[in-house]
């Protein structure tokens, strides 16, 4: 909506036409990663939506790239579909070039070069990278649509980031107490702290629910989990 | 865009909703066949489903002509697949994905074409339905419409899945008449004439100028008052 | 090689009846006329060495560059045509530049030499990767870095062939350095061990007698990353063969 208003000002100043042509749309979608000192859980929503309609129930959102990476991205679906096809032969240009799997780090920089190519017409998606990194250890990169990039250990994106990002903020960065240490992060507690903010979102957001996919990714592979959230 | 050429930024004769969903067997897709300019029923008969291989069939809501251009270039490129004699038949994942690419592409030179496209028929033995719009929005499901179908129809189909998971042919075939007649009761943009493609294992068939009319009751419009 | 000298030496893409590509190896040819660069690979690291030839006492020896640092963690030596090497560094250069920029990491030793022999091999014909040069690069190259993989050194001659070496001898002195380098040359050798070996090696092919100011050397490190010797050490190392 806001995207829409800064493109063609409000609604009174447009030509009375019936139609508008936009290239993007809001297809909705929340993602979140959490990293641990040998894992990493990154997870979205499964629902994929325009509007009121919702498209489909059951959209995983979350992309492999590498045994180690995993991407979710949401937002506009077509740019997505997009940008997960255009790393993907990124991806597979670079293991033929340099005989070797790109590590997390050097997806992670990809990403963020990919994505400031189209500076000036953007891919209009928000991204969380998750992987294992050069040490075995779990990483989180955050970015917004025009490539700025950080590293993190725990993020949220997507619809519903206002509602999750301060619930991580509290529970895993142990911001806004007074004499309390963050957690450790285990594997349970990540999940945990996962479906919490999905059932928190969905009950607030009406464009993130129906399921969520917890993919949990360490050294020695992928695994991935459903979780059913609220359907209306 | 001031670029002193301009580009399709809204549709002119278009046609409205288009309606698919995967039964046990098959897939099954339709769509009225009314042309409108606007708020005018222009054109009563245009076709806007087709059969593409014996694996696909493609309809299409949006602006008509910019279905019959891509129309013509799939059917080019069936053309030269079964000349050239080297690749698979075009099968509607390989279809869905290409539209993705084309649409993309076309909205990211500001040229869209204005389409909704669903695509149904079989990949790789396993039926499937999927959908495409104008700026490259894609997705695969077992219920698919466009425009005011995806108001009417998915919520329909949905509830009818909930009910019985797997429909029959003959349930699918009634489910969708039954979407395509409240589309035609509510849709004022909708029509009574309509095409169907069924697409089974087998192959598709197209069943040509079906028709609403006798199954639909306005009679209540009579007692309908005080808009004179 | 001259005695079989034919018609098919004109164009740089036409194969003799007997399949070869003679301005190719003409090419390889004027390697032998250039300094000797000897390359030798440790666990420690790699180090280069290049003969310099002062052709006139007038000459300012430190103006010859024949070893050239390609990224933080890659260096090169270069034997024939110097100049023709500048456009392939530059390449290399670039290509290192824009991997970082890319995927932040170091480019791999492999991946460099594969860059540059995708540069020089393109004489001949233009094709769609951009206009084509008149003949080949007179020039041999020795890449010696480190990466993922640890220690490395690549050989990359005219022909665009590049290969991994333990150690490495090229140009004019080459034949005989590189019977010394088989002869001395082992896999667990500390880099203060090559370095002597390079030298002494150096000392054997060269025509004048070896010096601080008439060689050039450098080695690529885990710790230094690439650094060259400055004269004094190159002088004690000598003094000490």
């Amino acid at each position: 909506m806001a995207l829409e208003m800064m493109m063609s000002g409000p609604d009174y100043m447009r030509d009375p036409r019936k139609h508008q042509f936009s290239p993007y749309a809001n297809n909705g979608g929340t993602s979140v990663a959490i990293a641990g000192d040998d894992f990493v859980m990154i997870a979205s929503d499964t629902r994929l939506s325009r509007g009121f309609n919702i498209f489909s129930r059951e959209q995983d959102k979350v992309f492999p790239l590498t045994p180690k990476t995993m991407m979710a991205s949401s937002g506009c679906w077509a740019d997505v579909l997009t940008l997960n096809k255009v790393l993907q032969a990124r991806l597979t240009m670079y293991s033929h070039e340099h005989h070797d799997m790109m590590s997390t780090t050097a997806v992670a920089q990809l990403l963020s070069t990919m994505l400031y190519w189209r500076r000036f017409f953007p891919y209009y998606v928000s991204n969380i990278l998750a992987g294992i990194d050069e040490e075995g250890k779990g990483v989180v990169y955050h970015y917004d649509p025009v490539g700025h990039m950080e590293k993190l250990t725990f993020s949220a994106t997507g619809e519903s980031v206002s509602q999750i990002q301060p619930l991580l903020d509290n529970q895993i960065g142990g911001l806004n107490m007074l004499g309390v240490k963050p957690p450790t992060m285990t594997k349970d507690l990540a999940r945990q702290l996962i479906h919490d903010a999905f059932v928190s979102a969905a009950e607030r957001d009406i464009n993130t629910g129906d399921g969520i996919i917890i993919h949990t990714i360490t050294k020695d592979g992928k695994t991935e989990e459903t979780v059913k959230l609220r359907r209306d | 865009m001031n670029t002193g050429k301009s580009h399709t930024m809204y549709p002119s004769t278009s046609g409205t909703s288009v309606v698919g969903l995967v039964y046990d067997g098959g897939v099954m897709l339709a769509a009225d066949s009314l042309g409108s300019y606007g708020s005018l029923a222009r054109f009563r008969d245009v076709k806007r489903l087709f059969k593409v291989t014996d694996k696909a069939a493609l309809a299409c809501s949006g602006d008509i002509a910019d279905y019959q251009f891509i129309r013509e270039v799939i059917e080019q490129k069936v053309r030269d697949d079964v000349c050239g004699g080297y690749t698979r038949e075009l099968n509607a994942g390989a279809l869905h994905c290409w539209l993705t690419r084309v649409l993309y592409n076309r909205r990211s030179r500001f040229d869209p074409l204005w389409l909704e496209c669903v695509v149904a028929g079989y990949k790789d033995d396993e039926p499937f339905l999927g959908y495409v719009d104008k700026i490259g929005t894609a997705f695969e499901a077992k219920e698919v419409a466009t425009g005011f179908g995806l108001h009417f129809a998915v919520p329909m189909i949905r509830e009818a899945r909930e009910k019985k998971q797997n429909l029959s042919c003959d349930e699918a075939r009634k489910l969708l008449t039954e979407c395509l007649k409240v589309l035609y009761y509510r849709d004022c943009r909708a029509h009574f004439k309509y095409q169907l493609a069924d697409i089974t294992p087998e192959g598709v068939t197209i069943h040509d100028d079906l028709n609403l009319k006798k199954e639909t009751n306005w009679e209540v419009a009579n007692y309908i008052s005080g808009y004179e | 090689m001259f005695l079989t000298r034919s018609e098919y030496d004109r164009g740089v893409n036409t194969f003799s009846p007997e399949g070869r590509l003679f301005q190719v190896e003409y090419a390889i040819e004027a390697i032998k006329l250039g300094s000797t660069a000897i390359g030798i690979q440790t666990s420690e690291g790699v180090v280069l060495a290049v003969e310099k030839r002062i052709t006139s006492p007038l000459m300012i020896p430190s103006t010859i560059e024949k070893i050239v640092e390609i990224d933080s963690h890659i260096g090169c030596a270069v034997s024939g045509l110097v100049a023709d090497s500048r456009t392939l560094v530059d390449h290399a250069r670039v290509e290192c530049a824009n991997h970082w920029f890319v995927y932040n990491e170091n480019m791999k030793v492999e991946s460099v030499a594969q860059a540059v022999s995708n540069l020089a091999i393109r004489f001949g014909d233009s094709d769609d990767d951009g206009p084509a040069m008149s003949r080949p690069f007179g020039v041999a190259m020795l890449f010696a870095g480190l990466d993922k993989s640890g220690t490395q050194l690549y050989h990359m001659d005219p022909s665009g062939t590049f290969l991994e070496f333990g150690a490495k001898a090229i140009g004019s002195g080459s034949e005989g350095a590189q019977q010394s380098l088989q002869e001395s040359y082992h896999k667990s050798m500390t880099l203060q061990e090559a370095l002597k070996i390079a030298l002494t090696v150096l000392k054997q092919v060269m025509e004048e007698k070896v010096s601080g100011s008439n060689v050039e050397v450098a080695a690529v490190t885990p710790e230094k990353g690439f650094h060259r010797y400055p004269q004094d050490e190159v002088e004690a190392i000598i003094s000490g063969l």
